[in-house]
């Protein structure tokens, strides 16, 4: 099957700790798929080799057709990838709007006169912002510096972030994490919007988050894959019940 | 030409050895605290300054080199308990430059002690001579500083390696987290290393003095050697920092055989070629 | 609005300064000033600590002196070469540092300007060495003080105008954001590393300016102007004025110098003041004299309103 996003054989080991551990995913256009998984299973480890925050020591990641493997992150979003953090990872001093502008600008063609104008010139930029801010419901908090916005504030900012690159494929590491009952169901109102318009790759820890939103869930497990399918197949699996043993769905 | 080269060689090892012991120092504060610290050079002086008021009151040269290196530790102290302490949760670049205020102010107290203009010390008379090396007659003293910064070593090795504190403040160097996960107070650690690595300094500049003389600049001039030390080394390598010391102290002398002008450029040209060729330091780690 | 403001008073300054001090101190001001704002451009808005802005307050001076006494340049040539020649040394020092960061990129700014002392230490015939360049000499036209410390104005107003054209702009807004989260500005799709070479070579090259101008205020290039120490000043007058400010650096320059020249008159200790007051700052008033005109402003604001 053709993704848009394929990985083949990821591995990424730190020293004698394999993290992800011989990987084989399909992302196709338009689904939304989950990775799940205990803690330490390889998770981020495997989104930050996606994202060029690490090289993977061995593997390749295709997206679209083309090898992107070990690219460095700035050269992903003009592909049209484009991630949230686990961490909330915001431009504290800057406006809301501009921590918006930072992402749209990195996709928008150079410009050599650029240290002649104000930053604000361009005014096709101004259509993304307003676009990312709108679909995040920030639109009111624009030039408010994005340091006194409250928690699940700043997570929707992340998001923002993420989408003014416009991007085909995004990959959101832990959306909800950290945040209150209220919040969650913000973000997971946002993530519904998003579907079907994005292709997008989840990290999630939430079960109940896990089964609502996902076409697919892949579950990692010491860094290998232990399986993949529609939620149904994968609550049903016997192999992955023993590895969350436990854990409550 | 032979023996040019062999004595040479020797006076780099020496020097190296200096340059070991303060280089030391500052990996160990850089390592467990996170701050290169600017005013270690200065606290290498001190070293120098309070041995000449140590030998000046007591009368003992080896009094006096005993007691110094702890008057420094208690500078050093000082520094991180007033002052460094309380910026731990300012940006770190605050520390720093901290830190620099504090060598500018102490470079000042030297001069207002001391005098701007330099002096010397001399060594006893039974450590003063040459001794017949074969190859050639070299400085006894010179020889003597090599078996002391030698002992020097060993016993901080010893205490690294052997003491619980030792463990501690190796721990601390690879994760600080770890370190007060353990329960342990990080205070107390920090104040510890600030105070061994400003002891070694100290020390350092304590048996130096006989050889290098004392000027109330001799701080700033070898505190960019040190930085030069502990990168070619790689942060947080101790023992690292002692090879990388010998390796410039030799570079240097040998260079003044050959082209005196550039001894002092030939240690920055090293560091540039670490950097380009292994950025993580010949003995680093990352 | 506020920045009209604040260029509104400094255009004030500019006419008072020779007025009330001497139009060679005014001048030295200045061009620190220029090296301040040009270091804040690094420290202020893109978040780098360079400990060695005085390898280009040197070069600077040595280039534009050694045009002017060997070659004997016209002047413009000479400050542009100084300014020109420093933006491309930044480039090549640049490169090197910008690949680390923190602890390591600081050591190597230091490191760098350490090995350009030595080599101007050690090139006497080139450099005068120990004793400096001497004998530049400005043209006829410029002989008179006063008349220099316009020209230097005009290119301290120039020098600023640019700086603070260039953060205004993207430029500006991405250093701050490289500042800020160098992590997310790369996964946004900045190359993180060419947007620090950018603030460093900006900053070198108006540095190198800088250290022309200032070897012409006194005709001499001395070896301090590239001395570490320096490097430290160049510091000290960003932090103290008010990093978070653009203007705040003029005023750190000020300070400066106004400290140096007034306390050394009577005292040779006078580093020590500088190095007492700077531990203050750093300690209590990280934002420096601009944080306590803040702090006054408001101040005077509430007791106008109650």
């Amino acid at each position: 099957m053709a993704g848009l996003l394929e990985l083949t054989e990821m591995r990424r080991s730190f020293g004698a700790v394999t993290a992800v551990d011989g990987v084989d995913l399909a992302v196709a256009p338009g689904e939304l798929l989950s990775i799940i998984g205990p803690n330490g299973a390889g998770k981020t480890t495997l989104f930050n080799c996606i994202t060029g925050e690490l090289a993977p020591t061995g593997g390749q990641v295709r997206f679209d057709g083309s090898d992107i493997t070990g690219w460095p992150p700035h050269r992903l979003p003009a592909l049209g990838i484009a991630r949230s953090f686990q961490r909330t990872s915001v431009f504290p001093s800057l406006t809301v709007g501009q921590n918006v502008w930072v992402a749209a600008h990195g996709c928008a063609p150079r410009d050599p006169f650029a240290a002649l104008k104000p930053a604000d010139a361009a005014i096709g930029v101004r259509a993304v912002i307003a676009e990312a801010l709108g679909l995040v419901g920030l639109d009111r908090h624009a030039d408010k510096p994005a340091d006194v916005l409250s928690h699940g504030d700043q997570r929707l900012l992340d998001f923002a972030i993420a989408l003014a690159a416009r991007p085909r494929l995004l990959l959101l590491d832990e959306p909800t994490a950290g945040l209150s009952r209220g919040d969650t169901q913000m973000v997971i109102g946002l993530i519904e919007r998003l579907k079907g318009r994005y292709t997008i790759l989840l990290i999630e820890h939430k079960m109940d988050v896990v089964m609502r939103l996902s076409d697919r869930i892949a579950v990692m497990y010491f860094g290998r894959l232990l399986a993949e399918g529609a939620p149904q197949a994968i609550r049903a699996d016997p192999r992955v019940r023993e590895a969350y043993l436990g854990k409550r769905t | 030409m032979i023996v040019l080269i062999a004595s040479q060689l020797i006076n780099g090892v020496v020097t190296g050895m200096l340059y070991a012991l303060v280089g030391v120092g500052l990996t160990l504060i850089l390592g467990v605290l996170n701050i290169p610290n600017f005013a270690h050079g200065v606290l290498f002086a001190f070293g120098a300054y309070f041995f000449l008021a140590a030998t000046q009151a007591f009368g003992g040269f080896w009094l006096g080199l005993i007691l110094a290196p702890f008057g420094v530790a208690l500078l050093g102290g000082a520094i991180e308990y007033l002052g460094v302490r309380r910026l731990y949760t300012a940006h770190h670049d605050y520390q720093l430059l901290f830190l620099f205020a504090i060598a500018l102010i102490l470079q000042e107290t030297i001069v207002l002690i001391w005098g701007p203009v330099g002096t010397t010390i001399q060594p006893p008379s039974y450590l003063a001579g040459g001794v017949d090396l074969g190859i050639t007659r070299y400085p006894l003293y010179r020889l003597v500083v090599m078996g002391l910064t030698t002992a020097i070593v060993v016993a901080l090795w010893l205490l690294l390696t052997r003491t619980n504190i030792g463990a501690i403040v190796r721990a601390g160097i690879e994760s600080r987290e770890m370190v007060e996960v353990l329960g342990i107070d990080v205070q107390k650690v920090f104040l510890f290393t600030f105070a061994l690595g400003s002891w070694l300094a100290g020390v350092a500049g304590s048996i130096a003095a006989p050889i290098t003389g004392l000027t109330p600049s001799m701080g700033f001039d070898i505190l960019p050697v040190t930085f030069v030390v502990v990168v070619i080394a790689g942060l947080g390598s101790i023992m690292g920092a002692i090879g990388a010391g010998i390796l410039i102290g030799i570079a240097q002398s040998l260079t003044t055989i050959w082209v005196p002008e550039a001894a002092n450029v030939v240690i920055y040209l090293l560091m540039g070629l670490t950097i380009m060729l292994r950025p993580q330091g010949l003995f680093g780690r990352r | 609005m506020r920045d009209r403001t604040q260029f509104l008073l400094l255009i004030v300054a500019l006419v008072l300064a020779p007025v009330l001090g001497r139009p060679v101190i005014a001048a030295e001001i200045l061009a620190f000033a220029i090296t301040a704002v040009a270091n804040n451009m690094l420290l202020g808005y893109t978040g780098m600590l360079s400990f060695g802005q005085a390898t280009f307050f040197g070069v600077g001076g040595y280039v534009a002196g050694l045009m002017m006494v060997h070659w004997n340049a016209p002047l413009w040539l000479a400050l542009a070469g100084a300014a020109g020649g420093c933006a491309l040394l930044a480039a090549a020092i640049g490169a090197v540092c910008v690949q680390r960061v923190g602890l390591y990129f600081i050591m190597l700014t230091f490191a760098f300007n350490q090995m350009f002392y030595f080599i101007a230490y050690s090139w006497s015939s080139l450099t005068g060495g120990e004793d400096g360049l001497a004998g530049i000499g400005r043209p006829a036209w410029l002989r008179d003080e006063l008349r220099f410390y316009i020209l230097v104005a005009v290119l301290f107003l120039l020098s600023l105008a640019a700086m603070k054209r260039i953060v205004d702009s993207s430029w500006g807004r991405l250093f701050r954001a490289v500042r800020d989260n160098p992590d997310r500005a790369a996964a946004t799709g900045h190359d993180v590393r060419r947007l620090k070479l950018l603030s460093f070579v900006i900053a070198g090259g108006f540095t190198g300016l800088a250290g022309a101008l200032y070897g012409l205020v006194y005709g001499i290039v001395p070896i301090d102007s590239i001395h570490w120490l320096r490097s430290g000043d160049i510091v000290f007058m960003t932090l103290i004025g008010g990093s978070g400010n653009f203007f705040g650096p003029v005023i750190g320059a000020a300070f400066y110098i106004w400290l140096s020249e007034t306390v050394s008159l009577f005292w040779d200790r006078w580093p020590m003041i500088l190095g007492i007051v700077f531990a203050l700052v750093v300690l209590f008033l990280r934002g420096g004299i601009v944080e306590i005109l803040t702090r006054l402003a408001g101040l005077a604001k509430r007791r106008a309103a109650a």
